[in-house]
């Protein structure tokens, strides 16, 4: 740079400074279209539903008038939206539950060193990696009242008593459709545990094992404060995910048996889309964003954390 | 004792040791194996039942009678037929690439140049600039669908599959520009720096020696922007109701379901022709992907 200076003459600071506002521009108006696009259609579309929450707009009318919080009044009365809002906890906190356990149970096989675990490791991701409503068609068909893939194993192997029709009855339904999210996001889990797995520094495993320490202690000391941080982030991406997908209960039950499957998604895409109504709809799914909140506060903390490394 | 008889029998002694480990080593795989199966059988059956349903005829689907897994009738291609001829799947599949391509095209036009600029240019607030461009992927669609559906009918877009390029580049371009970034970072400087010296210009420095051998970074934000774009659904169902102008996975799960009858051969065979394409496409990727968004907890 200093060359740069140099040949094109001139008082240095003020080179300097030019340089400075010539690379300014240029980077900000190679910033631009990236922040203008998330503005125009991040940005705006969320104050605008902030708006729409407070005010009684819907399709068919276009004036829409300011009504406070009436719209959360409304649905905070309403009792199938209270159902809603706990199913779509019951929903997150459970599928969270289980995609950890069986996510870090699948994590510790897949880093043992066997033959071919590349390739079962590429297998074992599929349902991470099909397309969300592929799957949930796939376990629809699965659980048909008719033909169920699962009835018919589990009945021969003495699993299952009688013939469950897991979508259509109350207390199954919300248990099918946790299990296919479970499904999908396992492997998920089990792949950020591994990249934590394989951050664990082998000497200090070594030190360890030299100082004495049980595979306990080391889990505890070495291994286990390596991973959390990854694993917390993974779990934050997945509720993420979780909260915001609509498509497993959408195509499984839309939310029946009687509103047993509910969530706020479906609840927000009836009341919103299907029956126009769009300050309602957009003030339901506004509640989860004090769920979201926390989520993505620590998730944003983290990545300053990348940034500031 | 002879000094021969010493040596076989440290020969033998060997030998039992060597054998003990390689009884070891087979018992543990064997043991990682079998705590694999259940896994296994778990993830990858439900995509086997789908290849065998798509491929079945009606008679052997419905028939209550046989053992469901396997084929009691030759293996038929009439259920993919039957898409083609029957239903919008070549429109599904055509609009499915066409917003595809035009999302990551989007994607790359307005993530690349950001990209670069928060990872090299040094500019002021840059950290928070790139953190509030991130947040765009944290705010889920389902806090956005309502008020983009008005967006989208201002657009005059609506009920066609160029609503789906308008917005769906909301939630590619964070994850891009994120991981352009963090590519960028890793190309030397001086590749630059001797591109300004000779006289280039800044965009000219970054067109002519950087993207070349960012080329990898580039093609990995290529199909992320085409994975993610298919792992959408709740977007597609608002914006577009067009029989003719929905891609694949909406197309697939509301125009083959009629009424109640599900006509499981087609959807299946519907869903699997994209799914798997994707899902391979995806698993390369994989690795890229999650340290992409968990990177910051491994340092």
């Amino acid at each position: 740079m200093a060359n740069v200076e140099f040949l094109s003459g001139g008082h240095p600071a003020t080179r300097h400074r030019a340089f400075t506002r010539e690379r300014l521009i240029f980077g900000y108006s190679l910033l631009a279209p990236a922040i203008v696009y998330m503005v125009l259609l991040v940005g705006i579309p969320f104050f605008f539903s902030l708006y729409l929450a407070l005010s009684d707009a819907s399709v068919g009318n276009q004036v829409a008038r300011y009504v406070g919080l009436s719209n959360f009044v409304a649905i905070f009365q309403d009792s199938t939206f209270r159902q809603a809002l706990r199913n779509t906890i019951v929903f997150t906190v459970v599928a969270g539950i289980f995609k950890i356990m069986l996510g870090t149970l699948m994590a510790f096989l897949l880093v043992q060193d066997v033959r071919g675990k590349k390739l079962i490791r590429s297998l074992v991701v599929i349902p991470w990696t099909l397309p969300v409503a592929v799957s949930a068609l796939a376990w629809k068909w699965m659980y048909d009242p008719q033909f169920s893939a699962i009835n018919y194993v589990g009945t021969r192997l003495h699993l299952i008593q009688g013939w469950p029709n897991w979508l259509g009855e109350p207390g199954l339904a919300m248990a099918a459709v946790i299990s296919v999210n479970v499904w999908r996001g396992f492997p998920f889990a089990a792949i950020v545990l591994m990249a934590g797995l394989s951050a664990v520094p082998l000497e200090l495993l070594d030190a360890g094992k030299v100082d004495g320490a049980t595979f306990f202690l080391r889990y505890r000391y070495i291994i286990v404060p390596v991973i959390a941080p990854i694993l917390f982030v993974g779990l934050l991406f997945d509720t993420v995910f979780t909260l915001s997908d609509i498509s497993i209960v959408y195509l499984l039950t839309f939310g029946g048996p009687m509103g047993t499957t509910e969530i706020l998604p479906t609840k927000a895409f009836e009341i919103g889309i299907q029956a126009g109504a769009l300050g309602r709809g957009a003030a339901i799914s506004l509640v989860l964003f004090p769920i979201l909140l926390p989520v993505v506060y620590f998730l944003l903390r983290n990545l300053r954390r990348r940034e500031t490394v | 004792m002879s000094g021969v008889g010493m040596l076989g029998r440290q020969a033998a002694l060997v030998e039992a040791g060597a054998r003990r480990a390689q009884a070891r080593v087979t018992r543990r795989h064997l043991l990682v194996y079998l705590g694999l199966v259940p896994f296994f059988f778990i993830t990858v059956f439900p995509v086997i039942w789908m290849g065998i349903t798509a491929f079945k005829t009606d008679a052997d689907l419905v028939n209550p009678t046989v053992f469901p897994f396997w084929f009691h009738q030759p293996p038929t291609l009439e259920h993919f037929t039957y898409l083609f001829q029957h239903t919008y799947y070549g429109d599904w599949i055509t609009n499915t690439l066409v917003i595809a391509a035009c999302v990551s095209l989007i994607t790359l036009l307005v993530g690349v140049p950001a990209g670069y600029s928060l990872a090299r240019l040094g500019l002021p607030g840059a950290e928070n600039m790139g953190i509030a461009i991130f947040l765009g992927y944290l705010i889920p669609p389902i806090l956005l669908f309502i008020p983009l559906s008005r967006v989208v009918a201002l657009t005059h877009l609506i009920d066609t599959k160029w609503a789906l390029v308008l917005v769906y580049p909301t939630f590619t371009i964070p994850y891009c520009t994120w991981l352009l970034s963090g590519f960028f970072k890793t190309v030397p400087k001086e590749i630059e720096e001797a591109a300004l010296v000779d006289g280039c210009g800044r965009l000219g420095a970054l067109i002519r020696t950087v993207l070349p051998v960012s080329f990898a970074g580039i093609l990995t934000a290529v199909i992320f922007a085409f994975t993610l774009t298919m792992q959408d659904f709740l977007y597609s169902l608002v914006f577009v109701s067009v029989s003719d102008q929905k891609p694949v996975p909406l197309g697939v799960a509301s125009d083959l379901i009629r009424g109640d009858v599900y006509f499981w051969g087609s959807l299946m065979a519907g869903a699997l022709l994209v799914g798997v394409p994707v899902a391979i496409l995806y698993s390369f990727f994989l690795d890229q992907f999650i340290s992409g968004i968990t990177s910051a907890a491994v340092k």
